[in-house]
């Protein structure tokens, strides 16, 4: 079995705990106009596919490398994507007692199969209303919902990432606090991004056009956000 | 000092001692020195060598002019022993032109002739020189090998300075009582070698109290016209040049004095060239004594200010690669990190000054508080950054060298990187420089350079595919016959420095034990001695076997296409230069590729160490390139890693920029591979990395970050089981668009014209160096190498 990855390289503590040797898989369902791996978003890169073999052998070389709680994570593109060869690698990883994270949108109806071998999962919450995330990104958030509530019950360390961006879930914390309450646990925390271009030149890179404008959201929104999920005894952090 | 001046004041001193000294775009007093010497050849030819250099410097001591500035808290400089010679902060350096230091007269062109320094003055002393035994033998050896030194195959030099006197015992006991020792010996002695080392070490120990009567009479001076705190700082100062270092120092105050004056000797007996002499653990050295005299912690780091001053020579800070140490473990693992090294590192932040370069020592069990008040260092733009030691891996690299259990805990850094005992250790470690891609090169054309198409060593060729099937073979063969030549001529560079005999450091070096002068090639007179070697071109190797691996594997039919392309540059060899670039390279954590490094560093640091000096010591394998893989490279011929001809060769055991771009983890891991229990005599990296990843909110938080983050798995990572880790790093915490700043804009970005980077081993003002050197800190600094 293979997997395609666009990208690789260590990151400290923003794609789960510790150093972490952080994998991303080509292709994505959603078309998030604001992306910053938007090299990812095709599923067929001209990147050769990798034996899960010779990556687990990768991570298990790397694994000096994992400290600080570190270990391995599978972000995108969107990970779940290639769900067979990325469920056998996370077996493969667990057998050898590394541990793993994986960074999704969430909208995979079989993400839950995967939690048995995730020590972490990072979620995305991009908006609490189902139309308007469609409108935009493609998909509604409907599956999104039904998993942040399995990782819940199933209890494994989740974070929820909300990427504020303005003009587009800038102006609906009630509506965010609303669901997330009825997924808060001792398990569950959400993180708040800011709006960023960091991939913006990426896109030129790639001939696409970049069309977000005038998407940077203030600090007091991020504020009044925060404060809101707070007053609803949701447990937000920043890594 | 403090009953008279506060911290405040004498901090300002200091600074304005240091304004002074960067004010002199002169620095004669080394010619002065020579001709001191010069004018007395006719008076000291029946002498023995040995009692000939000690009247030679008796000479210097008693006739060269001194002064005391009004701004000094201390008597002494260093100023009249370096010239403005060192290549890297002049700024006509060229990389094409540098030859590095063959010509030992060459120094005499770095005086600018005035109306006091003649053209036939200046001539004299040089011809003085010319004629000596040292630069007859010297010479002698550069003519017999310049063949494979032209183009750098090898170079060897003459190693002076690089040694961490023991001072100590003079600091405690007072050279009064260390006379006192020797003339005993003197009197016991039958052997007439030793008996006259013992007193030519007892006439520089009298010279040098005499110097500080000198100094004595000059503060006297300065105190009879003086008024208020002036005066009563030079009565103060004059006091003490009255007792130390004669007698035994008992406040902090006497021991940086007395330290100051023997530091001054030492470099005076070796002008023009006493470069990279280094104080150990300064820390170490002066706690006792602060002790004694209860300074806190600002005042001790105030007087500690004069003393770094003190290490600065000139208007470009020419005394360059002096290494002072802070903190570290004894041999029961319990950490020494004490008041004065605080001080010292206050007194090294508010100065920051090129010179002495600050080093830390580091170990498993180094407290918090150390990594937190390094933070100020690592995250201030354009401040001095220390370059790290860890301890754990040195005290068993030094024992497997054969160093005692109880000398350990003294190892200092002489110069860069080079471990050496204080007081007991005569390295040599600059004596070799070898460039495997060089001998490389030169296996791939028959012994022919493929720059200058000149025959450095003729050797049979087969044709190229078996040529290249056999490559590791072929090299390592002959590589073996360019260590055994360069080892030959490195030997005669000692013979010839030991006609220039150093008796008085030899009495702080364990000649006042053994009664042999430290630089004699026939009789040890240091306890640990052994010879450099600096190997060049570690991963540009590896990724060249593994590059001929792949199109061995890929394409063998194009194996007299790549011998083409490597003689061509790769001109018209478009596809396959892009073939090669493509093959695995160290750096990346690529199993084949860095498996092939360690293979090569530990063959290579084994044939070097198996080599034997004047002495019949161990050549000492010391994996770094402080800048010559820059001045290497220029005479190195494409390589089949893709590396283009005459572009630099990889630094020490790091990637070649730009090949390692999967960021600091995979890096480190590469790194791992290397087995630095081997690198004996010392190993260069360096790490460029982005301030951008370390985001706590103050540079206490950010100085923690950086241990978990880059010390702690680099130095203390339980992954290594039982090997030797990683023991050597520096680091410069910015980005190439904040450098070009500095230089686009010199006088926004570095108001006090000092804007501190490291290069190789040594801090540099930035603004100071040549600009090939500035582009070259700018292009090293390969941040995708280093993200975290």
């Amino acid at each position: 079995m293979q997997l395609k990855i666009f990208g690789k390289g260590f990151n400290y503590s923003q794609d789960g705990p510790g150093n972490r040797l952080v994998y991303h898989l080509s292709g994505c369902n959603m078309h998030c106009p604001w992306c910053s791996n938007p090299e990812g978003m095709k599923p067929s890169g001209s990147e050769p596919p990798y034996p899960i073999k010779d990556i687990y052998n990768e991570i298990l070389s790397s694994s000096p490398m994992f400290f600080e709680g570190g270990g391995v994570t599978f972000t995108g593109g969107e990970a779940t994507l290639q769900p067979k060869p990325l469920l056998a690698l996370l077996k493969m990883l667990k057998g050898a007692n590394i541990n793993t994270c994986i960074e999704t949108n969430g909208t995979s109806p079989d993400l839950p199969q995967l939690f048995e071998f995730l020590d972490h999962l990072i979620i995305d919450f991009k908006h609490p209303d189902s139309i308007k995330l469609k409108q935009i990104t493609g998909i509604g958030n409907e599956t999104i919902k039904q998993n942040i509530l399995a990782a819940k019950n199933y209890g494994i360390d989740t974070l929820v990432r909300i990427p504020l961006i303005g003009g587009f879930n800038d102006d609906c914390p009630l509506d965010f606090a609303e669901f997330l309450k009825t997924a808060n646990a001792k398990n569950l925390k959400v993180e708040i991004l800011k709006y960023h271009e960091y991939g913006k030149d990426k896109w030129k890179k790639l001939g696409l056009d970049y069309k977000m404008q005038n998407a940077f959201v203030t600090d007091e929104q991020v504020i009044r956000l925060k404060e809101t999920l707070k007053s609803n005894q949701i447990n937000i952090i920043n890594t | 000092m403090h009953n008279i001046l506060n911290s405040k004041k004498i901090t300002q001193m200091a600074k304005d001692l240091f304004k002074e000294e960067r004010a002199k775009t002169r620095v004669d007093g080394w010619f002065l020195a020579r001709e001191i010497v010069c004018n007395k050849q006719d008076e000291f030819k029946n002498l023995s060598k040995e009692m000939r250099a000690a009247r030679e410097l008796t000479a210097i001591l008693t006739e060269l002019p001194l002064t005391i500035s009004d701004n000094a808290v201390f008597a002494g400089s260093q100023s009249d022993a370096f010239a403005r010679s060192y290549a890297l902060i002049n700024p006509a350096f060229k990389v094409e032109t540098f030859s590095g230091y063959c010509d030992p007269t060459a120094v005499y062109n770095d005086i600018e002739p005035n109306d006091e320094f003649t053209v036939d003055r200046i001539n004299r002393v040089r011809e003085f020189a010319k004629n000596s035994e040292y630069v007859k033998k010297l010479s002698a050896v550069y003519d017999a090998y310049e063949n494979y030194t032209e183009e750098v195959a090898f170079f060897i030099e003459q190693v002076t300075g690089h040694i961490i006197p023991d001072f100590r015992p003079a600091l405690k006991y007072g050279l009064k009582n260390i006379i006192s020792t020797l003339d005993e010996k003197i009197s016991a002695e039958n052997d007439a070698l030793k008996k006259d080392n013992f007193a030519a070490i007892k006439l520089t120990l009298e010279a040098t109290i005499m110097l500080a009567g000198r100094y004595a009479d000059i503060a006297a001076k300065k105190a009879a016209t003086a008024k208020g705190e002036q005066k009563d700082k030079f009565l103060k100062l004059e006091k003490t040049l009255r007792k130390v270092p004669g007698h035994p120092a008992e406040s902090l105050y006497e021991a940086i004095q007395s330290y100051m004056l023997l530091w001054q000797v030492m470099c005076l007996e070796q002008a023009p060239n006493p470069f990279a002499f280094s104080v150990g653990n300064a820390d170490r050295i002066f706690e006792p004594y602060r002790q004694m005299s209860n300074e806190n912690r600002e005042q001790a780091a105030a007087l500690l200010k004069h003393f770094l001053v003190f290490f600065n020579v000139g208007d470009r800070s020419w005394a360059i690669s002096q290494n002072l140490l802070i903190s570290g473990r004894d041999t029961d693992g319990n950490d020494l990190t004490n008041d004065t090294s605080f001080a010292l590192m206050d007194a090294y932040f508010d100065m920051n000054l090129p010179q002495p370069i600050l080093s830390v020592k580091l170990h498993k069990n180094s407290p918090d508080i150390l990594y937190k008040e390094l933070g100020r260092f690592f995250f201030s733009p354009g401040v001095l950054t220390p370059s790290l030691f860890n301890d754990d891996s040195v005290f068993e690299i030094l024992k497997a060298r054969g160093v005692d259990e109880a000398d350990l805990a003294d190892y200092s850094v002489a110069g860069c990187q080079e471990p050496l005992i204080m007081g007991k250790d005569n390295g040599n470690t600059t004596n070799s420089w070898l460039n495997c891609p060089k001998v490389l090169e030169l296996c791939l054309n028959g012994g022919y350079s493929m720059i200058t198409g000149k025959e450095i060593e003729k050797q049979d060729t087969p044709d190229a595919l078996t040529l290249l099937k056999n490559i590791r073979e072929i090299f390592y063969t002959t590589l073996e016959k360019y260590i055994d030549k360069m080892c030959d001529a490195a030997n005669g560079a000692s013979r010839a420095v030991a006609e220039l005999p150093v008796p008085f450091l030899s009495g702080f070096m364990g000649g006042t034990q053994s009664g042999y002068d430290m630089r004699d090639t026939l009789n040890q007179g240091t306890k640990y001695n052994g010879s450099g070697c600096l190997i060049h071109g570690l991963s540009v190797m590896a990724d060249s076997f593994i590059a001929i691996d792949k199109l061995l594997t890929e394409r063998p039919e194009d194996a007299e296409n790549l011998i083409n392309a490597l003689k061509n540059n790769f001109e018209g060899y478009e596809e396959l230069h892009s073939f090669l670039k493509s093959a695995p390279k160290f750096g990346n954590n690529i199993p084949e590729v860095d498996n092939e490094a360690a293979e090569i560093a530990a063959k290579i640091s084994d044939m070097v160490s198996s080599h034997k000096n004047y002495l019949g010591n161990p050549f000492r394998a010391d994996w770094a390139s402080p800048t010559t893989h820059l001045t290497y490279g220029y005479w190195v011929a494409a390589t089949p890693d893709g590396r283009v001809a005459r572009e630099q060769l990889n630094y020490g055991v790091d990637p070649l920029y730009g090949e390692a771009s999967g960021g600091m983890g995979f890096r480190m891991l590469s790194n791992m591979h290397l087995p630095f229990e081997k690198m004996g005599g010392g190993y260069a990296s360096h790490l460029g990395v982005d301030p951008k990843f370390f985001t706590a909110p103050d540079n206490q938080g950010k100085g923690a970050d950086f241990a978990t983050r880059i010390v702690k798995p680099l130095f203390f990572n339980d992954a290594m089981k039982g090997r030797i880790s990683p023991f050597y790093l520096y680091v410069n915490v910015t980005t190439p668009e904040t450098l070009r700043k500095v230089l686009a804009e010199p006088k926004k970005y570095a108001p006090s014209g000092v804007y501190i980077m490291r290069i190789h081993g040594t801090f540099v003002n930035f603004l100071d160096l040549s600009p090939e050197i500035q582009q070259d800190i700018i292009k090293r600094l390969d941040l995708a190498s280093t993200t975290i």
